[in-house]
């Protein structure tokens, strides 16, 4: 058996061992930077609504894509404790806010993969809004996704990897 | 400690403020504070400029982070301007790079505001 923070493509053990530090990543951007506890949700949630999507690209040892999908109004409410203002203020920030966490989400998660940290480069982030849209990869690959709970709503961080 | 001119460079909006409210969090009394969405608007900044501490970000479109600070060093009036990169990409190789480049310290994404007073107040002393 890998070691939780090697990495073996392919190999289900690892993804489990990956899924935990993406948890452990995810929880510390929104403590650190948006100063809010996220709680993992660990059954599926009933309705996946997500209108804001933010993507930043992996490349080199780790290569992929790591997403944040929320709602509008969760976006708004990141942007707003992230920037510590008020929510009607927050709405011109929201697509700069998720880009930003998707951006650190990633960035700590390579950070804690052993030899990671100078094999994987990340893109800058891209967000899309609107909700009717479909991503497609061109090359086959695996995914982790896990569901989290931010305020009262449902948040989906996901990483796409690349084989 | 003396008003500061401070330079940020980042491509968020988000987190430039972000920055300048944890320098103000760590007491700093800042007079002017700039910003910058890339290192080649940064490095316009600063040859109009005179600042007396800049935050860069790493990953940004058009100019990075390496870069602006690689053509800082050629600018005589900025050239020993402490820099301050603040980046998610924290591995050796970027600070390496980075300290050779000239920056001055090393701050990884995401951060907290104790961290920020903890790299650049020892910098400003020195």
């Amino acid at each position: 058996m890998s070691a939780p923070n090697q990495i073996v493509p392919g190999e289900t053990s690892s993804f489990e061992s990956w899924r935990t530090l993406l948890k452990d990543a995810v929880k510390e951007v929104f403590s650190m930077m948006v100063g809010a506890e996220v709680t993992v949700l660990e059954t599926e949630p009933a309705v996946q609504t997500a209108d804001v999507t933010g993507m930043v690209g992996l490349a080199g040892a780790l290569c992929g894509v790591m997403s944040v999908r929320c709602t509008r109004n969760s976006a708004n409410k990141i942007a707003s404790q992230m920037l510590s203002v008020p929510i009607s203020e927050a709405a011109s920030h929201q697509s700069d806010a998720i880009g930003e966490i998707c951006n650190m989400v990633a960035g700590n998660f390579k950070a804690k993969i052993d030899g990671m940290q100078d094999k994987c480069m990340l893109s800058v982030p891209t967000v899309i809004t609107g909700e009717d849209y479909q991503l497609h990869s061109l090359a086959a690959g695996d995914r982790i996704e896990q569901a989290f709970v931010f305020d009262t709503e449902t948040l989906w961080i996901a990483l796409e990897i690349r084989n | 400690m003396a008003s500061i001119r401070a330079l940020i460079v980042d491509d968020s909006s988000v987190m430039r403020k972000i920055v300048e409210r944890c320098l103000r969090q760590a007491g700093m009394d800042l007079g002017q504070v700039q910003e910058a969405s890339n290192g080649a608007e940064a490095l316009a900044l600063v040859n109009g400029n005179q600042f007396d501490l800049i935050l860069s970000d790493i990953n940004m479109p058009v100019m990075d982070g390496l870069e602006f600070v690689r053509h800082l060093q050629e600018i005589e009036s900025a050239k020993n301007t402490p820099v301050v990169m603040i980046t998610t990409e924290g591995g050796e190789k970027h600070v390496m790079e980075a300290l050779s480049l000239g920056a001055k310290g090393y701050i990884r994404k995401p951060f907290t505001p104790d961290q920020v007073k903890e790299h650049v107040i020892p910098i400003l002393r020195s």
